[in-house]
């Protein structure tokens, strides 16, 4: 049964956005981005990331971003995301489709997240809200894992970024509160902050800088710093 | 323009007040604690628990037979009312099989209640017949509103172990760690680490895992209490499966939930909350298996 869901899960999560966007040949920037991190929690101590992004920007009506993170602290993630956008007088209606899976052979487990949001992006405001679904994994995979396999099968996902100055100057500042970004999707109760900014070096080279930090227990009432990370890298545009 | 600014006054007056009265002495919720916690961080806690432990140590019960029993109720949420806290004192007192009951967390609701807690704990009788501890965890509600001092002063830890051990000599472990703030903290999780690796060389009949914050999020019924981080949750469920911790005790959801993990199983205890509907504790037997059934005390009401 949980098989079957999964199969579900994941083939609706590939297909559907797709089905939905008329996809026809991209005339729009490609771009890819490389970052490298220092973070800081209570659980690893102090590690580090290398992350790579690749957007794909099929035509004005969707896209696509791929994700990779590896980590210091030997956790590993590839994420997926698929776009399909409108766009209205005022701003851009978009849809996104997230599948992300989380190797964390430290700890001997596997997250796969499925979430499916709606979203509104203006000149200075992002806006998104869905939900997801996670499978968690024991590892190593065996016969029993599919048996093990725990589901949690309703969580909400949100996004809410706000910008000093229009999205589509060369250098901005960004503040959001999130649970989820391009290497998590954490669970409800659980928000994260975030801190970014960029400068475009010229027509292809863009630079960015961005911290975020985790309290735990936020909805406990009783919030206490958890994780820090800093992120630095630079994103060439085609 | 004039009415512009009457509204803007207007709805701030309604958000200081609403502040004001989530914040208020007779508040239940710590608005404040939301972003800045107002008791002591966790490695804090551990420190000032640490030396409470050093000086006193850790406790073995000499439990009267084989498969004896052990009471466990969450979530108590003591008010002004007590009826099932005193119910439940009462009854784990007079099973002569029970040498020690567990309370997971949230005992009170909110500031300024310890002390009824505490008297209503009083004022059930002793049985003379037999011996028998309540062991206690702090919950969230416990400790916000900066009611750590409160909290120590009656159960003195945040962190301890205590072992039950039978008539034939053969002993269980029952870990008991804070997760009040929805994670253990550095220190705490090393306290974790090394004492399971101390348990890898006693010979442990069972070892079992008592805190308040659980798990996982696999239902609905959790409402808007957070879990642990992504990464704790795997980190703790990694070092608990990896030395042998047969079962995990939590609250904090309210609702029952049993997830088996490997073969680690982790049971939510439903809450025993004067007000709640469906109020249960939990009666575990501690034999070769570990059985357990849950007891609904719905009757039991003020």
């Amino acid at each position: 049964m949980k098989k079957i869901f999964f199969i579900l899960a994941f083939g609706f999560g590939l297909f559907a956005p797709m089905a939905m966007a008329q996809v026809q040949p991209g005339d729009t920037t490609y771009s890819v981005s490389l970052h490298v991190g220092y973070g800081h929690n209570l659980t690893y101590g102090s590690y580090a990331n290398f992350d790579i992004d690749a957007y794909l920007p099929i035509n004005k009506h969707f896209d696509m971003q791929a994700s990779v993170r590896t980590s210091t602290a030997n956790f590993y993630t590839a994420g997926v995301q698929l776009r399909p956008k409108f766009v209205l007088p005022v701003g851009e209606l978009y849809l996104e489709d997230r599948l992300m899976m989380r190797w964390v052979n430290r700890d001997s487990f596997r997250d796969f997240v499925h979430a499916f949001s709606v979203g509104y992006k203006m000149q200075y405001v992002n806006v998104q809200v869905g939900m997801s679904n996670r499978i968690i994994t024991p590892l190593p995979y065996t016969n029993r894992s599919e048996d093990e396999m725990i589901l949690e099968p309703f969580d909400a996902v949100y996004r809410v970024e706000a910008f000093v100055r229009p999205q589509t100057s060369p250098w901005n500042i960004s503040l959001c509160l999130s649970n989820m970004d391009n290497y998590q999707v954490e669970r409800m109760w659980q928000p994260m902050f975030y801190l970014g900014g960029w400068y475009d070096i010229n027509e292809h080279w863009r630079v960015r800088l961005s911290g975020k930090m985790k309290l735990a227990g936020m909805f406990h009432l009783n919030a206490h710093y958890y994780g820090a990370e800093l992120r630095a890298g630079a994103e060439y545009r085609f | 323009m004039k009415k512009n600014i009457q509204i803007c006054l207007g709805s701030l007056l309604l958000v200081l007040g609403s502040i004001f009265t989530a914040c208020g002495p007779e508040a239940r919720l710590d608005m404040v604690g939301m972003f800045a916690g107002t008791s002591p961080k966790i490695d804090e806690r551990f420190e000032e628990s640490k030396v409470y432990n050093d000086q006193h140590g850790f406790t073995t019960l000499q439990a009267p037979v084989e498969d004896y029993r052990v009471y466990v109720c969450t979530d108590t949420h003591v008010t002004k009312t007590q009826t099932r806290w005193t119910y439940f004192i009462d009854t784990y007192r007079h099973d002569p099989l029970c040498p020690v009951a567990v309370h997971l967390g949230d005992i009170i609701d909110a500031q300024n209640y310890f002390d009824e807690m505490y008297s209503a704990y009083q004022a059930v009788p002793l049985n003379p017949a037999k011996k028998d501890t309540l062991m206690a965890v702090a919950g969230n509600h416990d400790i916000y509103f900066k009611q750590w001092p409160e909290y120590i002063k009656y159960f003195k830890t945040c962190y301890y172990y205590f072992i039950v051990e039978t008539p034939s000599g053969k002993k269980d472990l029952f870990v008991v760690y804070d997760s009040a703030d929805g994670t253990v903290g550095s220190k705490q999780l090393q306290w974790l680490r090394e004492t399971l690796e101390w348990a890898d060389k006693q010979d442990f009949r069972h070892i079992v895992a008592c805190t308040h914050t659980h798990f996982f999020k696999r239902d609905g019924s959790q409402g808007h209490t957070s879990n642990y981080t992504q990464e704790e949750t795997y980190a703790l469920l990694n070092l608990f499966t990896q030395h042998g911790v047969d079962m995990v005790w939590s609250g904090h959801d309210h609702s029952r939930e049993i997830t088996q993990v490997k073969d680690m199983t982790c049971i939510v205890v439903d809450s025993m909350k004067d007000e709640d509907k469906k109020p249960f504790y939990m009666l575990v037997t501690m034999g070769e298996k570990i059985d357990y059934e849950f007891v609904s005390v719905a009757d039991i009401q003020k």
